[in-house]
């Protein structure tokens, strides 16, 4: 890594890594390059299974890469965990981390004190964050006796106690009502605004990459797909994408013949189970491509019952790069 | 209904307690708890009773510790299945999903106790077996078992019968575990500490003081205890049928309050809500 | 930010506060403790009692006193890391830069601080309902208790890194270990020297878990009115201590291992449930 260019916080350069498993060598990462620079909130989206898990545990120590390098804030994760250790921060969705029989706040001064931080500015810390999070009230109570939402904000203050330069995030509103997500949001883009955080997020939510992310890679299969801000990978898209709604519901496989369209990059559909109907989004290149969708689909044996033009979101991208959405996608890798 | 239910819970439990590992390991893992709790509290006695001045050591006690021990650790290591069940079905979403199916969440329980009635069974044969050829063979000693086909067969019975006071005991402690949302391990753990010192498992309880000892005499687990003992160690048939007799009485007693106090908790804990509450 | 100077002296106390301030934190901890061991402990003192071994019952008193804190290693020291790992705390340890060994020592004496006053309730009322005979040197009792303990601890900690490495159902392990280990150990009868019933062999390998040596000088400076300067006691203490350095080192060096062995096949986070 080029430790003379200060704006990089996170280079990762050729990234591997496999897994060994019951049917043998599985490929998580496969061939990863990025840049973050600082200040960014970086997203990494993609479907389960993608690799963007695996991203985040070699950036945050937990994992060694197979091959290629990767490194934070000019530290290599292989050789200088600890320097890293001393600058980051991570935090999971999935996680809801704390001594049960503890306050939040204890909790929160003790993850502090992991990092040698004095108790009084430890306190300073954690009421200022918990503020922005509409967490206050809630710091004298038993862990386990906080909601899931409330548990959550614990373990955001807990990611930025330490006043890190580089925080991972993996999937970090999972679960979680919409108004909860907003407000860490919200709580995210301060951080990163108003205190110079770098700040990856790992996430398979395109509202909040769209919301949120200076810039986005998308991952497939381990691989990066495309990597740019959201508006220009939409803008990418150049037409805007087909949506039918048609009846009745598609059987598994029966939309094959779609992808092979000559002007459709990919489609994605899901079913509207109380409609009867199913949604089928096609990523075409022009007008032309939109008639020979719909006669397709009508010989498919299906009813087109409304059809419009929408604009490009980060799905349809991901359709156009990959050919599926990512429901789909999810399905293949469970098969 | 509730019978398909049961059965299901017996396979649950078995996966539960075994599917972790092979069922030799798992089986080995849970014996040698139980054995070498049988063999510490025969080896106090042996230890206390030959270093004594003058020595008083007596084969027929060795064998009244060794039987004692052993069914003890037998009945709690299954009274408190119920509240595992609950308290672990708590916070993997199981318990809700039963409790929310028609008539299922008793015979889940008693599914569930009867799985690792077989295991405990099993597990204290050969703790007693083994205790057996240890002490025997450590303590140069002849421990006055009778080993026949009948009194094998009354101790098993006497097994048999105990389930209703266990199972009963196991849905008094599950009770609290239904609206509990923290502590409900440790009151299995307490019960089985006091089941030690009042089900005559190590010394008679008329060691114990009044009226203390009145209550524990009429335990059916007390009764157990006793007539275990006449199978294995003393042979006397009327005093065996009389203490099974009462064993029956108090164990239907039991199981009936233990079955009051599980609806009774069941209520209160829809009322309070907790009954899906992840406990701490 | 920057880090404080003593990063490891404030890891380590907020470790033992954390556990200090569970305990204390809900005060039926010390009711919920204390039931076990209390009541094994009362029923082998009756055993003692009951069949007129009456110089005996102290030795179930103290065997009830320690297995408190036997059962404290067990089931809050050596399992703590995989129960860490299965709800998500062992990632954020291994992710800061804290030293494992101050989470580890903070642990420790956070347990003691738990267990002390359930193990001092067993202790008193042990001493109210039985009065056992005690013959003590007092110096050297508390000496070889804090010994014993600091050897005991150690040996959780090395613990912890093997459940770290094959936790699959810590708790089975747990139970499997607990009585066993007790008993070899002579928690509530002496398990080696001229009253021990066990053959040498069993004797010497006993005498390789610090719970029997440390239960064997409690025996003798509690009961036998020995102190300091009596070779075998002296000879234990020495091999107490050694245990303890060893245990340390040991458990540090295997922690170590198994973060770069989890760092290379992706175990560190995998969590069980």
């Amino acid at each position: 890594m080029n430790r003379v260019d200060t704006d990089i916080t996170v280079q990762v350069d050729g990234l591997r890594r496999e897994f060994d498993s019951k049917e043998g060598k599985v490929t998580a990462l496969d061939g990863v390059d990025l840049q973050v620079r600082k200040g960014e909130i970086f997203g990494v989206l993609g479907p389960n299974g993608a690799g963007k898990t695996t991203m985040i545990r070699i950036l945050s120590t937990l994992l060694l890469p197979t091959a290629g390098k990767a490194g934070v804030m000019g530290f290599d994760v292989e050789k200088e965990p600890e320097k890293i250790r001393a600058v980051i921060n991570m935090a999971s969705g999935a996680e809801r981390a704390g001594y049960d029989f503890i306050s939040a706040r204890g909790n929160l001064w003790f993850f502090s004190q992991l990092y040698g931080i004095p108790t009084k500015e430890a306190h300073k810390r954690i009421n200022e964050l918990s503020e922005m999070l509409g967490l206050q009230s809630y710091l004298d109570r038993k862990f386990y006796a906080l909601s899931t939402g409330y548990k959550q904000r614990v373990t955001l203050v807990r990611a930025f106690i330490n006043d890190p330069k580089v925080v991972f995030l993996d999937e970090p509103t999972i679960g979680l009502d919409v108004m909860t997500a907003l407000s860490i949001r919200e709580y995210i883009l301060k951080q990163a605004k108003e205190h110079g955080r770098t700040i990856l997020i790992a996430t398979h939510n395109m509202a909040e990459v769209d919301a949120i992310c200076n810039r986005v890679a998308i991952i497939d299969k381990g691989k990066i797909l495309a990597c740019d801000t959201p508006a220009a990978l939409k803008r990418s898209l150049g037409a805007p994408s087909l949506v039918l709604e048609v009846s009745p519901p598609p059987t598994p496989g029966s939309l094959e013949p779609l992808g092979k369209l000559e002007g459709v990059k990919g489609y994605t559909a899901s079913t509207d189970e109380e409609r009867g109907l199913s949604r089928i989004q096609v990523v075409v290149d022009g007008d032309g491509s939109a008639q020979s969708v719909v006669d397709s689909i009508r010989k498919l044996g299906m009813t087109v019952v409304s059809n419009w033009r929408q604009q490009a979101t980060l799905e349809e991208v991901f359709v156009a790069l990959v050919g599926r959405g990512f429901r789909e996608r999810e399905r293949e890798a469970a098969q | 209904m509730s019978l398909r239910a049961m059965v299901a819970s017996i396979r649950v439990g078995w996966y539960r307690e075994f599917n972790w590992t092979n069922p030799l390991t798992g089986f080995s893992l849970r014996t040698v708890g139980p054995l070498a709790s049988v063999i510490a509290a025969s080896t106090v006695y042996y230890v206390g009773s030959t270093n004594n001045i003058p020595p008083s050591f007596d084969p027929s006690r060795l064998a009244y510790i060794l039987i004692g021990a052993a069914l003890y650790a037998h009945v709690a290591a299954y009274s408190w299945v119920p509240t595992l069940a609950i308290a672990e079905g708590k916070w993997t979403y199981v318990f809700p999903q039963v409790y929310i199916s028609p008539h299922s969440s008793l015979p889940y329980l008693t599914g569930r106790t009867l799985a690792s009635f077989v295991t405990s069974t099993l597990t204290v044969i050969v703790s007693l077996v083994l205790s057996f050829y240890v002490l025997s063979s450590v303590f140069h000693t002849n421990i006055p078992f009778i080993v026949t086909p009948l009194s094998v067969g009354l101790l098993f019975f006497a097994m048999l019968v105990n389930i209703f006071a266990a199972l009963g005991l196991g849905l008094l402690l599950s009770a609290y575990a239904l609206f509990a949302t923290k502590f409900e391990w440790a009151l299995p753990t307490y019960v089985a500490g006091l089941l030690m010192v009042f089900s005559e498992a190590l010394f008679p309880v008329s060691f114990l003081p009044h009226p203390v000892s009145d209550v524990a005499n009429v335990l059916p687990f007390t009764e157990f205890m006793r007539a275990s003992r006449q199978a294995m160690i003393y042979g006397d048939m009327h005093s065996y049928f009389s203490y099974i007799g009462l064993a029956v009485l108090g164990g239907i007693i039991v199981l009936a309050l233990g079955f009051v106090a599980f609806r009774y908790a069941e209520n209160r804990a829809r009322r309070l809500g907790v009954i899906d509450k992840k406990t701490a | 930010m920057k880090l404080h100077s003593n990063p490891w002296l404030r890891t380590a106390y907020a470790r033992l506060w954390v556990r200090a301030k569970s305990i204390y934190g809900e005060p039926l901890w010390v009711a919920v403790n204390i039931g076990f061991p209390f009541f094994t402990s009362f029923s082998l003192t009756m055993v003692y009692r009951a069949y007129g071994l009456n110089s005996f019952t102290g030795f179930a008193i103290l065997g009830g006193v320690m297995i408190s804190f036997w059962g404290n290693v067990l089931w809050s020291m050596a399992s703590q890391f995989n129960w860490d790992k299965q709800v998500g705390l062992f990632e954020i340890y291994i992710t800061s830069p804290a030293p494992i060994s101050a989470i580890l020592v903070g642990m420790s004496l956070g347990g003691i601080l738990g267990t002390a006053p359930s193990a001092a309730m067993v202790a008193l009322l042990g001493w109210m309902i039985f009065h056992p005979p005690i013959n003590a040197i007092w110096p050297a009792v508390i000496s070889v208790f804090a010994l014993t303990l600091a050897s005991l601890y150690a040996m959780g900690m090395a613990l912890s890194s093997l459940y770290l490495a094959y936790g699959r159902e810590a708790d089975s392990v747990n139970e499997a270990l607990h009585e066993p280990v007790s008993l070899i150990s002579g928690v509530y009868f002496p398990s080696t020297g001229g009253f021990s019933p066990f053959p040498l062999a069993v004797q010497a390998g006993a005498s390789l878990i610090p719970l029997t040596l440390g239960m064997d000088a409690l025996r003798r400076t509690l009961f036998f009115g020995q102190g300091f300067g009596e070779l075998y006691l002296d000879l234990e203490l020495l091999a107490l201590a050694a245990m303890g350095v060893v245990l340390l080192f040991a458990s540090s060096k295997a922690l170590k291992f198994l973060e770069n062995k989890g760092r290379r096949t992706g175990t560190i986070a995998v969590r069980q449930r």
